[in-house]
């Protein structure tokens, strides 16, 4: 029964020095991280004007990433923020769909499991965290210190939810990303325990599907609070 | 089997365990923004705007050259309007002019017809004035002989 037991917030610990690390999330996002960059590498290997091959799967990846960000921010300053968005969005997927696709139980560890990093509340609240950093410095750079007037705005009645809503972005962005990944996840492995056969396959496709979906909910979310940062009022 | 420890959640082994794999996490993050930024985005980005500038610069020469087509075109209708023009006019100058050659030829040769005819017409009149002259001498001489022989022929009796 070790393939289809479920442990949840069991962690394999990497002590490195004064820090300790849950080494299945560097584990697997290492691997996501390779995967890109190998990607990346080949595909831009041997570019032409005539795109053909990986470079035109790239090309295609980018320019979906490029109309979000551009619908999002805006025709003016959304090139600066591709790299981020983009990254965010291709981690996330990759690390959702490797979560679902591979087969990391066959490889054991002595304590917990390889899963996909999101799968790991600190690998979505880094990100959250980064994507608040992200749209203040994208505020602050552009409009200075009249950025934080948009906390008065439409009246200074609103001010207590205007500071509560920096705290609930990054929040609701972390937990709906761990909540969709952890629950699939779950729902997969108490099927599959279950019934080991067919029946948990429509699940597993729908959890493909939604992951999908969560990395570009995240990645359109995060691109919507540095267009709205960069906004003039 | 289903393992959640609901009393540790934030502990360590916990669903909510916080620790240092959430900087570590974001650093991981930041240096694969950079090293995509490197290899993916702007190679990519580089690829797809000079794509783009080349395809504006044809589309740009092309609309150029349709200009200057429909330029040449103008020009050439307008040579061939006053080309067929000129072919007009030199078809009915040299028909006025063949018409008026024929005209005279004909003129010309009804003269010279008609003055042959009159011509033969008095030479005739003068052969026969002539042809009635000399048979009246005739006339006159035979009549002469007959009288004489009348006459011999009456004496001899």
């Amino acid at each position: 029964m070790l393939i289809s037991s479920v442990k949840v917030g069991e962690h394999f610990y990497l002590t490195l020095g004064v820090f300790k690390l849950h080494a299945q999330v560097f584990i697997v996002s290492f691997f996501v991280i390779f995967i890109l960059i190998v990607f990346s590498l080949l595909g831009t290997n041997k570019m032409s004007q005539t795109p053909r091959g990986l470079q035109n799967f790239l090309e295609y990846i980018l320019e979906f990433i490029q109309d979000i960000t551009k619908s999002q921010i805006g025709e003016h300053y959304y090139r600066d923020w591709v790299p981020f968005i983009g990254t965010l969005f291709l981690f996330i997927f990759v690390s959702n769909w490797s979560g679902a696709l591979i087969p990391w139980k066959i490889i054991i560890l002595p304590e917990g499991e390889l899963s996909a990093p999101t799968n790991d509340i600190n690998t979505t609240a880094a990100l959250a965290l980064l994507t608040s950093l992200a749209y203040f410095y994208a505020g602050i750079s552009k409009r200075g210190i009249r950025y934080f007037s948009r906390y008065i705005k439409p009246t200074p009645i609103l001010l207590p939810i205007n500071i509560l809503e920096d705290f609930t972005k990054p929040l609701s962005l972390s937990f709906r990303l761990f909540g969709n990944i952890l629950a699939d996840e779950l729902v997969v492995s108490v099927l599959t325990l279950l019934v080991p056969l067919i029946v948990p396959l429509p699940v597993m496709m729908l959890g493909l599907f939604a992951s999908s979906i969560q990395a570009l909910i995240f990645a359109t979310l995060a691109a919507a609070y540095i267009g709205e940062a960069i906004e003039e009022h | 089997m289903l393992y959640i420890n609901s009393s540790t959640l934030l502990a360590e082994g916990g669903l909510f365990d916080f620790d240092a794999t959430l900087p570590f996490v974001a650093l991981e993050f930041l240096l694969l923004i950079i090293v995509l930024n490197l290899i993916y985005y702007q190679p990519i980005t580089q690829v797809i705007d000079s794509r783009e500038d080349y395809i504006r610069e044809n589309l740009n020469k092309a609309s150029i050259y349709l200009d200057e087509a429909n330029e040449l075109t103008k020009n050439y209708e307008l040579e061939l309007i006053a080309a067929r023009k000129e072919a007009i006019r030199m078809v009915t100058t040299s028909q006025n002019e063949a018409q008026e050659f024929v005209n005279t030829q004909i003129y010309q040769a009804q003269k010279e017809a008609q003055e042959l005819i009159h011509s033969s017409m008095i030479q005739f009149e003068q052969e026969k004035n002539k042809a009635i002259y000399s048979l009246e001498k005739q006339v006159e001489q035979i009549s002469e002989q007959i009288k004489n022989k009348l006459i011999s022929t009456y004496i001899k009796k």
